[in-house]
């Protein structure tokens, strides 16, 4: 873990994207400020929709029109880039900040060669100076991941895998140029569960040995528990609660985090029925002026019908939530 | 992709081909009007004479041995005289054939040359002026008829300008040896600049008078492709990757996107084989197609037979090689 003099690898503050829609304008993420530290695991928890992909699309310049992405500021490994220029940015990707994409199934390019889709990443960053030399590195960031006869299935294209296996070469192509930050999106849905364990415990293992940072998103706050060092807590595009993983767990502070809780299958430091949240999340669109998750909030009162802001409240956790008090929790 | 199943899908065209054939018998077969009468037009003749054409052309016998008769030969490229050339069916063919080769080919390359970049641009930079006067222009190009466009081509820059011949074709010069039947090719072998500067200049304006409407259709395959692919997971992957913008759209989405081009490309030359009719008699370009509409208005049976036959041939092969470029495009699909 870092100490707490060293700036973070990657700061956020005041991260919005705008999506028009028939309804209006809608802020699928809206003013969202995080940092991951240098090493760390951040978890990023939330229903569907409630903006944790576009979140970290948006940071890496991937949004398309029509959607827009403002910031007050983004540092990453102390440079601003808010003042980078296309191609500087496009040279962090892939090289510095790598995503794994949430359907593995689908972010493999049909019609090329796996050795293609791996070397080109290292060829683009120069972190291969031919072909040959591309090629040997792909086989063994193939092996890494654990593919078996990577060096026979190098000229494969990517249907000749299985789900897994697919998912372990996307992973093989964020981590080609060792990036400083991976940021995993869903990487165990659509896997079964012996797999999903292997996958989870593959990017830790790979953690550990590259010494990377990585930003773990997922529905599955099982996945959180036992990866991440701290969590934050998504909900209709805002930060609803964020703080050291055990603490939050433990001790959820905003009702919604305390329903995801509760309508997990299984938490062994837990034990009740599961619960699921009533009610469904808020479509994208315009929001009035009142706490998002007031319509399906069991402690909602005439009090919440304001712009609930995100406070801090004890041991470097915030939430957002008017029911909390100084000191009440921790 | 191996060869052997190159080899085992071609064999596969065999009763393909085989129902062709059958069909194009049958065709001239069952035609009203007997070939004999036809044949000898108003010429006086006697009941000998008549009756030993019909055995030298082999109608006295039944119809099954008839169309064995008519397989073996066809293998052997034997179609019988021509009625008004009187010369061997598949030798007045072969001198046209390059001619509509040529021409076919240049339209074909010529089209994608348009119809592969503007689509493309057209998908990235959607709405723009550039994708706004390329849907313009395709409409216009889809909907007016393509000899329209050649006199309107001939009045503008023959005519008017004088940039191009009106119509026609060089002939062999000769210092110019046929290899490829190709002139434009052939010139080039032979080292002739200015004849092929003269055969590029003839060619110029009927193949481009094939190509527009081509293009015109290609370009908004190739656009509407374009743009389902450019939304793709795996173009996005490509983003993340921190690759170059050309190769993104020129690699990941391009290789994905061309597999319909390919297809309407691939059916688009088959029936250009066929409608060269128009544009060939247009220019006086000196193909099958004007020979075909002459055989036709002649009612010399023989000829025709042979072209649907080879037409139906064309269209096969053009497939399989379509279905072989789309294994490339796309490794998924297997032979
Ligand atoms: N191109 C787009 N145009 C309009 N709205 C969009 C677009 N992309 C995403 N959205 C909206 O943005 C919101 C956030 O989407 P996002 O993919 O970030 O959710 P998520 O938290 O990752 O959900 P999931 O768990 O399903 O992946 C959703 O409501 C979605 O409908
Ligand atoms: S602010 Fe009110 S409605 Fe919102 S989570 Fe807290 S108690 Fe529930
Ligand atoms: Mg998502």
């Amino acid at each position: 873990m870092t100490g707490p003099f060293l700036p973070p690898l990657l700061a956020v503050e005041g991260l919005t994207t705008i999506f028009p829609t028939r309804a209006g304008p809608a802020r699928v993420v809206d003013d969202v400020s995080f940092h991951v530290n240098e090493g760390e695991c951040l978890g990023v928890v939330g229903e569907s929709g409630s903006g944790k992909s576009i979140t970290f699309l948006s940071i890496l310049g991937l949004v398309r029109p029509p959607g827009r992405v403002s910031a007050k500021r983004m540092i990453f490994a102390g440079k601003d880039l808010l003042a980078l220029g296309e191609g500087e940015r496009r040279a962090i990707r892939g090289r510095d900040i790598a995503i794994t994409m949430q359907d593995a199934l689908t972010a493999l390019n049909p019609a090329l060669t796996v050795a293609t889709q791996i070397t080109e990443v290292m060829l683009a960053h120069g972190r291969a100076r031919s072909q040959e030399e591309a090629r040997a590195a792909a086989i063994e960031m193939m092996r890494l991941v654990g593919i078996p006869a990577a060096a026979n299935r190098l000229d494969d294209y990517p249907h000749q895998f299985s789900g897994g296996m697919r998912q372990r070469i996307m992973i093989a192509t964020a981590l080609a140029c060792r990036p400083r930050l991976l940021i995993a999106d869903e990487p165990t849905t659509a896997l079964d569960v012996t797999i999903q364990a292997q996958v989870l415990e593959l990017i830790a293992e790979l953690r550990r040995e590259l010494r990377m940072s990585v930003v773990l998103i997922t529905h599955d706050l099982g996945v959180v528990v036992e990866q991440a060092d701290r969590i934050m807590v998504m909900y209709a595009g805002q930060i609803v609660e964020e703080g050291a993983c055990r603490a939050v767990i433990e001790d959820a502070a905003h009702p919604y985090t305390a329903g995801l809780l509760a309508s997990m299958p299984s938490l062994d430091t837990l034990d009740r029925p599961i619960h699921p949240i009533r009610g469904q999340a808020p479509l994208p669109g315009p929001m009035p002026a009142q706490c998002r998750f007031f319509d399906r909030c069991e402690q909602a009162s005439e009090a919440c019908r304001i712009e609930v802001p995100l406070r801090p409240f004890t041991d470097g956790r915030t939430a957002r939530c008017i029911r909390l008090k100084e000191g009440s929790h921790g | 992709m191996r060869f052997g199943k190159v080899v085992e899908r071609f064999i596969g065209l065999i009763p393909v081909l085989l129902g062709v054939s059958v069909i194009v018998f049958l065709m001239i077969t069952l035609t009203p009007g007997d070939p004999v009468q036809i044949m000898l037009g108003d010429a006086r003749s006697s009941p000998e004479q008549e009756a030993a054409l019909r055995r030298d052309m082999g109608l006295d016998r039944p119809i099954h041995e008839r169309f064995i008769l008519f397989i073996a030969n066809a293998l052997r490229g034997e179609f019988g005289l021509s009625f008004f050339h009187r010369r061997p069916v598949i030798e007045v063919i072969g001198e046209r054939l390059p001619a509509t080769i040529e021409l076919t080919l240049v339209a074909l390359i010529l089209a994608l040359a348009i119809a592969i970049p503007l689509g493309v641009i057209a998908a990235v930079k959607r709405n723009s002026w550039l994708d706004r006067l390329s849907t313009v222009g395709s409409l216009f190009g889809v909907s007016l008829p393509g000899f329209w466009f050649g006199i309107l081509l001939i009045l503008l820059f023959s005519v008017k300008l004088g940039w191009f011949p009106v119509s026609g074709r060089i002939g062999f010069s000769a210092e110019v040896r046929a290899v490829t039947g190709l002139l434009l090719i052939d010139t080039l072998l032979a080292g002739r600049l200015d004849s092929f500067w003269q055969a590029l200049r003839h060619i110029s304006l009927p193949a481009l008078t094939l190509a527009l409407p081509m293009a015109a259709v290609l370009t908004r395959v190739t656009r509407s492709s374009m743009i389902e692919v450019l939304r793709t997971d795996y173009v996005l992957f490509a983003e993340a990757k921190g690759l170059r913008k050309a190769r993104v759209i020129g690699l990941h989405a391009l290789k994905n996107a061309l597999i319909p081009t390919v297809t309407v490309a691939a059916l688009e030359t088959g029936s250009l084989l066929g409608g060269n009719m128009i544009v060939e008699t247009v220019f006086g370009w000196p193909g099958l197609g004007r020979l075909v509409v002459e055989a036709i208005f002649s009612r010399n049976y023989p000829l025709v037979q042979a072209a649907v036959l080879l037409y139906a041939v064309t269209y096969v092969l053009l497939n399989f090689f379509a279905d072989i470029l789309y294994t490339w495009l796309n490794p998924k699909v297997r032979l």
